[in-house]
């Protein structure tokens, strides 16, 4: 049995306290223990990108995150764009490009995205090329993610 | 799940207090390669010591001594980062061709070195810039010029109870422009095939190659050729760049493709930086 570790977090809004594992990644315990599976498992040594999530106002890999790192931050995951039921802008705008076919990269496509327009509100090609350039899309829905990005940033 | 323990340090000298005395310790800056090289067995952690939230490390900073970069600093403020920019653009050039964005937004500059891969994007960069590497420890501080501090694949120059505090950027600036070449298979995160700084000092250049040697290495007879020699036919002192590397063949490319790239590279960026 590892050793455990109490922390704190908000996570979507909410404060959260929980013991974690030590050697849990950020992603498993997303995952497996706040039951938020919108977070997706790809690679697990950061070259795909679905597991990106928001974390303390930056996207990061949560596969290459321990759990226990969240202690005193401020998570987002995909679950988290949704307010009362309205969808965010970005994943409204991927769903009129139709910027995907299996969907398996779309939330740590739109958490990258979404972080950019937090940084930057008007990006250019080639700030969505280097925001996005984490994240693999295996169906290969590039040209239409990049649309959907550039029509969210207009609104 | 991999068990070992995590201890957030309180400060650098808890953080090389624990380097020193325990055995299977690592330091854990961004966590790009120590958990991926933990996940795949390449290194095996009793105990992992956080140190990206210690203030002491965070410092970017222009002084009178130059730029300093705290260990904890990410790639993506040091691509970003106005005075590395205005003076160093080889080294913002070089931080930004590493991984992705969100690989940026952990990784640091202090790792991508300690992890001492031969590829380090950060690397060549650094040896053109002549920057000094401050370490601390159990023992008092010392500073190793960055051309000391690789020693082999995965082997730098720390002892045990040390860690890098930060690396200076030291004045006098380098006068003239700055670049970073990165050839790899795919446009982003991927290690370079081969990866090639130039700096112009004025009327001389230093060159640099990253992924072609044991370690990253200076072009030192291209520099002889060029600022020695008065060589104005820059691909032919690209192409002495032979006598400098000794690359070797694997998934990446082969040899003789490593020894041919960093030969294109180092002429594009010569080219670049002395403006043909
Ligand atoms: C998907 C992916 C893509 C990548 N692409 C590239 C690339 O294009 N180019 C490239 O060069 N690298 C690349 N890398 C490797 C890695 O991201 C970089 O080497 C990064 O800079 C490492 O920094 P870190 O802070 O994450 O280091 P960590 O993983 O935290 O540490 C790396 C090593 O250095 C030690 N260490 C860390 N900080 C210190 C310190 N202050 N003192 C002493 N020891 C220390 C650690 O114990 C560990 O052994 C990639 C990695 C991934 C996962
Ligand atoms: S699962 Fe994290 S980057 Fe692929
Ligand atoms: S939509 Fe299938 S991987 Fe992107």
């Amino acid at each position: 049995m590892s050793e455990k570790i109490a922390i704190n977090f908000t996570v979507n809004g909410d404060n959260e306290s929980r013991d974690v594992e030590v050697g849990q990644t950020l992603m498993k315990f997303i995952r497996d223990d706040l039951h938020l599976t919108g977070t997706k498992s790809g690679c697990e040594i950061g070259e795909c990108g679905a597991c990106t999530v928001i974390l303390d106002g930056k996207p990061v890999n949560s596969c290459l995150v321990l759990a226990v790192e969240l202690d005193g931050k401020e998570l987002v995951t995909i679950e988290g764009l949704t307010k009362n039921g309205e969808l965010d802008r970005i994943q409204k705008a991927f769903i009129d490009h139709a910027a995907f076919q299996c969907g398996y990269c779309t939330p740590g496509m739109i958490m990258s995205a979404r972080a950019l327009l937090e940084r930057t509100p008007e990006p250019t090609d080639e700030d969505i090329n280097e925001a996005l350039s984490g994240n693999l899309c295996r169906c290969g829905a590039y040209q239409e993610i990049r649309e959907a990005v550039k029509s969210a940033s207009k609104k | 799940m991999i068990s070992y323990s995590y201890l957030k340090c309180k400060d650098l000298a808890q953080a090389y207090d624990l380097l020193d005395k325990e055995e299977q310790v690592y330091p854990l800056a961004g966590g790009t390669d120590l958990l991926v090289g933990m996940r795949g067995g390449k290194f095996t952690a009793k105990l992992v010591v956080d140190i990206k939230e210690l203030a002491e490390l965070k410092i970017l900073e222009e002084n009178d001594q130059g730029i300093v970069i705290g260990a904890a600093v990410t790639l993506n403020e040091i691509a970003t980062f106005k005075p590395i920019l205005d003076h160093a653009l080889v080294l913002a050039e070089g931080a930004h061709s590493v991984g992705s964005y969100p690989i940026r937004n952990r990784a640091t500059l202090a790792g991508n070195i300690c992890n001492a891969s031969p590829a380090a994007d950060t690397a060549a960069p650094l040896f053109t810039l002549n920057a000094i590497v401050k370490i601390t420890g159990s023992k008092g501080k010392r500073t190793v010029p960055i051309n000391e501090f690789f020693i082999g694949p995965g082997k730098n120059a720390l002892h045990k109870g040390e860690l890098v505090e930060s690396v200076l950027i030291p004045r006098p600036y380098p006068k003239g422009a700055g670049t970073y070449m990165k050839a790899s298979r795919t446009g982003s995160v991927d290690l370079a095939t081969v990866g090639v700084a130039i700096q112009r000092w004025d009327d001389q250049v230093q060159v640099a190659v990253g992924a072609v040697a044991a370690t990253p290495v200076r072009a030192i007879s291209v520099e002889k050729a060029i600022n020695e020699n008065g060589e104005k036919d820059f691909a032919k002192a690209a192409s002495l760049a032979r006598n400098d590397i000794s690359p070797i063949t694997d998934l990446r490319g082969s040899r003789e493709y490593r020894y041919h790239m960093a030969e294109v590279l180092i002429r594009r960026g010569i080219e670049k930086v002395m403006e043909v």
